[in-house]
């Protein structure tokens, strides 16, 4: 049986390697044990199969979460259990678990962040989410479009997503009329979103400004969600999804035009600049200090509860207004670990992943968290509708999503090393604020650093 | 000093080394590994995991010292060293200067001074960056009641250095002044009495008994704090992340920002970088030593 188990993974996988297009080659390699267990591995282990899941939620998100995974354990009890570890930020799963792939003890399951993506597909050390969905026969249609986009690389899909999140504009509604101006008609480009900034700066009897136009942290993310709605790419091979991407290009007209916009309104003082960190940009929002702000749909419930202003949502805006539209998606996937784990254990871990993609569980998790739903299906979920009359800010996120055309451009770049071409780009806002250089000259020279970096990553995964 | 016997029994020394072996052990785990890997991590390369494969001798050395991102690292470095340790040390004599004044309440004060001392780097660092927020922070609250505008503590390339020194000089104040208090009580009050039987008060005081009678309190400061700054880490990670525009990235940051930050797993790099740290802080321990230690006065 197993024999015969192990022939049908091998052929399979040499069909699929026949039928697909000579970028997968490069692109795909991420199955390490060449191909997924099935059901009977699960039904065949003895006792109760222990799932290691390592996560990076903190505070709400956190609790959700666990009460997820208690519902998971309670309805598989004596057969699997699935143990939750805080593993601290994103930054800190993948750095324990590059440790943990050194010592040869990986968990069964971790969740990383997007820009983590390429990264895993190189440690090849994961079955991909694909390889179960095929064995099993288990549709992968239900799944949000945009999100499976980024998660699909060479065909197909290497983890399972999870927690999702898109990019908006917010508006404090109430500065909006006071300034004259229609929150319902919300500025679409960034041209729009400078113009209004200027209405929307209130000065002092002192020449103190007390309310400025616009504010948000300096975080690459928002640049990546610029470039994906002008249709731009991040990096080369139509963002690394062709192929491995060998590049950053970042440093396109486009993209100097998103950075050298944000300088000009912070040095104009339209903008406030409250540095790198997020949580000190959404504190000058909700405290109503700036009047528009870019965050991620994963904040509307906390700005809803703490501004005492009418908190209004757009969508994220274009660097032209000719651009396409349509942004990526941020947030993380969960990958199920191969070598090293019985064949029932990443089995268990997959069950796990299925359950969290339900609609029931991903309207649990929508309602409870802010993030957006990876399976559509849980929209029309009850509680999920009547969160929504609640919220229905969270509309603006729905409709840009779903009207976002997949291209390689909000796709994602694919990267080894996009945390630190992330970086590399916040350091270049930083030095077009700081008038050290121009946009173009700040972005042009990220890239040439970054490039050391990209090529070393490529040439050690081969 | 007297010099221990030279020829002590065998069974004595094997005696005493007998009794060392507990330190020596847990020097030799906690510290002697850790150097001999981090030695051994800055000669290879690294996999995708952080894991060394390959030798490749000084490389990572010489592709240090031949950017200039490097260059502008030691710079900031040695700021950053000069911007805490004076203000530090000199403002904590000055402090207990004033306190050996005989005022109502000065134990209070004294107690207050030293209060910092009980903070962690982490949660004053948390503070400092709530006073330091350029849009609801407390400090910028002030300048503008002030119509002095808005600064940018944190986010100005300009001042970024500066506004984490001052929270590192807030952060130190405390255990300077408990060590100067100590110094100060150390002082035995025959000298004082005399000096003030002859006619020295107050500033006069100070100058020619107080601190050359410090000396050796204030040495030990000047030499822990530069150490101390050179491996200074948390509030920079917390206030602003080496940045902006690496104005804050110091030696440590750095070693922190190749091996760990950023997803990023370059041990190789990374340990270079801390080989050369350990070099710095034996450099300049050394110079102090050299130079400091012989205008000492030790009572």
């Amino acid at each position: 049986m197993r024999k015969l188990l192990v022939a049908t993974a091998v052929a399979a996988l040499a069909l699929t390697a026949c039928s697909s297009s000579p970028s997968a080659s490069s692109g795909s390699g991420s199955d390490a044990a060449g191909g997924a267990p099935g059901a009977q591995a699960l039904q065949d282990a003895q006792g109760v199969t222990t799932v290691t899941f390592w996560h990076g939620m903190t505070g709400q998100n956190a609790a959700v979460l666990n009460s997820l995974v208690d519902a998971f354990n309670q309805a598989h009890q004596g057969k699997i259990e699935v143990k939750p570890v805080f593993q601290g930020t994103y930054d800190d799963v993948i750095a324990k678990y590059k440790a943990s792939v050194q010592q040869k003890s990986t968990p069964s399951l971790v969740q990383v962040y997007d820009i983590g993506t390429r990264f895993m597909i190189d440690s090849r050390q994961t079955v991909s989410a694909q390889a179960f969905a095929d064995k099993d026969g288990y549709s992968l249609d239900d799944l949000e479009p945009g999100i499976r986009n980024y998660y699909t690389v060479g065909g197909k899909l290497v983890s399972m997503p999870f927690n999702s999140s898109m990019p908006l504009l917010y508006l404090n509604a109430d500065a909006f009329k006071a300034a004259g101006l229609d929150p319902a008609k919300p500025p679409q480009t960034l041209a729009e979103i400078g113009e209004a900034a200027k209405k929307l700066t209130v000065k002092d009897a002192g020449g103190q400004t007390t309310q400025y136009g616009f504010g948000a942290a300096i975080y690459g993310w928002f640049v990546e969600e610029l470039l994906a709605e002008s249709g731009t790419l991040y990096c080369d091979q139509g963002n690394g999804r062709d192929a491995k991407a060998g590049k950053v290009v970042y440093d396109s007209a486009k993209g100097a035009a998103a950075v050298q916009w944000w300088a000009d309104l912070v040095k104009g003082g339209y903008a406030v600049n409250t540095g790198r960190t997020t949580a000190d940009a959404q504190a000058a929002f909700k405290a109503g200090r700036a009047a528009m702000n870019l965050e991620s749909t994963g904040v509307l419930g906390g700005y809803t509860q703490a501004a005492k202003f009418t908190v209004a949502t757009a969508p994220y805006p274009k660097i032209d207004a000719t651009d396409p539209g349509g942004p990526a998606i941020g947030g993380a996937s969960l990958w199920v670990d191969g070598p090293g784990h019985s064949a029932a254990e990443q089995r268990a871990a997959w069950e796990f992943e299925k359950f969290l993609g339900e609609p029931a569980q991903q309207a649990a998790w929508h309602t409870g968290t802010g993030y957006f739903p990876v399976n559509r299906k849980a929209l029309d979920d009850p509680k999920d509708k009547a969160w929504l009359a609640k919220y229905p800010q969270f509309q603006t996120a729905i409709d840009e999503l779903h009207a976002a055309k997949p291209s390689p451009a909000n796709a994602g770049c694919l990267l080894g090393v996009m945390p630190q071409a992330r970086k590399g780009v916040e350091t270049a806002i930083e030095q077009t604020i700081s008038g050290s250089k121009s946009a173009q000259q700040a972005l042009a020279d990220a890239a040439r650093e970054i490039q050391p970096a990209v090529d070393s990553y490529n040439s050690s995964v081969g | 000093m007297p010099r221990p016997p030279s020829s002590s029994p065998p069974a004595e020394k094997v005696l005493a080394w007998v009794y060392l072996l507990p330190s020596l052990a847990v020097f030799a785990l906690f510290l002697g590994y850790p150097l001999y890997r981090t030695f051994y991590l800055s000669a290879h390369g690294n996999d995708l995991f952080g894991a060394p494969t390959r030798f490749v001798g000084l490389d990572h050395y010489t592709a240090l010292f031949g950017s200039a991102e490097f260059y502008r690292t030691l710079l900031t470095t040695a700021l950053f060293v000069l911007l805490t340790v004076v203000p530090g040390v000199l403002g904590a004599l000055v402090l207990v200067l004033l306190l050996e004044g005989r005022l109502r309440g000065v134990r209070v004060l004294r107690s207050a001074f030293a209060l910092p001392f009980a903070f962690s780097v982490a949660s004053a660092a948390v503070v400092f960056g709530v006073f330091y927020n350029p849009a609801t922070g407390v400090l910028n609250g002030l300048l503008s009641h002030l119509r002095l505008g808005p600064a940018a503590w944190l986010t100005d390339p300009h001042h970024a250095l500066v506004s984490v020194a001052l929270a590192t000089v807030w952060l130190n104040l405390g255990y300077n002044v408990l060590v100067l208090s100590a110094g100060v009580g150390s002082i035995g009050s025959e000298i004082t009495e005399a000096a003030r039987l002859d006619g020295a008060g107050g500033w006069r005081l100070a100058r020619s008994i107080t601190v050359p009678l410090l000396g050796p309190h204030l040495f030990f400061l000047v030499v822990v704090s530069t150490i101390n700054a050179l491996q200074s880490f948390g509030q920079i990670n917390i206030l602003t992340r080496g940045g902006p525009d690496h104005a804050t990235s110091t030696l440590v940051y750095d070693v922190y920002d190749k091996a760990f930050a950023n997803g990023s797993s370059d041990f190789g790099a990374a340990s270079a970088r801390a080989v050369v740290l350990l070099v710095v802080v034996l450099a300049c321990t050394a110079v102090q030593f050299g130079v400091l230690e012989r205008k000492v006065h030790y009572a």
